[in-house]
């Protein structure tokens, strides 16, 4: 049993989903696995070798980790209240969409 | 044993919280993918770590069940039981190099400093700031909040 493999695994499955999905709540929800996996390999490694510092930094890792989840909610309350949705597909047909029709105009 | 198993628990709740159409089933895999954190936490002694994990995602989870709730988009297709088992195969499937490889390497020198030390002598000013800038804003808001009702007073 390995915490760096696990932590990377879960890092590899984090990417995946940050560059797959579309919709943005899953975009979010890739980050925070991706904030986790990062957060269990360096509390993991501290906590193993005795060291009490991993917990310690534990409180800046997840002030940034909220930080960070609090401007992508923030993104997308405006991008869903601005768009009507949140599949980011749709929103660039949107907005092509719209270059189209000025372009027809001008 | 017990680790190998919150480890294949971690890594198919990660997997479905990212793959599951419906987003309010995506964050309840999710809830699962904190709970098999701090679990893993605590059975390595890290309970501090364990109790702070289990407090930022239940704050997280709260904002994401409502916000999912109110702007996640409906998805296209029913979710079939076909497809969530294959998730599960391919949970397991991603879980088994975290139990079968390993990583080898020296452990290096080993610290006395314990818990209460490290995050008051090394982190505490981190600490500090941060409730300070915590402390700033509050403070912000309410001015804000006090100046819109007095504008809207007058």
């Amino acid at each position: 049993m390995d915490f760096v493999i696990l932590s990377l695994v879960m890092l590899a499955i984090g990417i995946y989903g940050l560059l797959t999905n579309r919709q943005l709540l899953k975009v979010f929800i890739s980050v925070e696995l991706i904030a986790t996996a990062a957060t269990l390999n360096f509390v993991m490694l501290a906590s193993s070798m005795g060291v009490g510092l991993g917990q310690a930094f534990l409180i800046l890792a997840f002030s940034t980790d909220t930080a960070v989840s609090g401007v992508i909610l923030a993104l997308l309350v405006i991008v869903s209240k601005k768009y009507g949705t949140s599949d980011m597909g749709k929103i660039i047909q949107m907005l092509k969409d719209k270059g189209e029709s000025e372009d027809e105009v001008q | 044993m017990i680790f190998e198993i919150l480890a294949v628990g971690l890594i198919i709740s990660a997997v479905l919280a990212l793959f599951l159409d419906e987003v309010i089933y995506a964050v309840a895999a999710l809830s699962a993918t904190f709970f098999f954190t701090a679990l893993i936490y605590l059975a390595n002694n890290a309970i501090f770590a364990a109790v702070f994990q289990i407090a930022v995602g239940v704050g997280t989870l709260a904002i994401l069940f409502l916000s999912g709730e109110m702007l996640g988009d409906k998805p296209t297709k029913e979710a079939s039981p076909k497809r969530t088992g294959a998730l599960i195969g391919a949970g397991a499937v991603l879980s088994l190099p975290a139990i079968f490889l390993s990583v080898s390497g020296s452990t290096g020198t080993t610290s006395n400093l314990d818990f209460g030390d490290a995050l008051w002598n090394v982190r505490g000013l981190d600490v500090v700031l941060q409730a300070i800038v915590i402390l700033t804003v509050a403070l912000g808001i309410a001015i804000v909040l006090y100046e819109k009702r007095k504008k809207g007073g007058q």
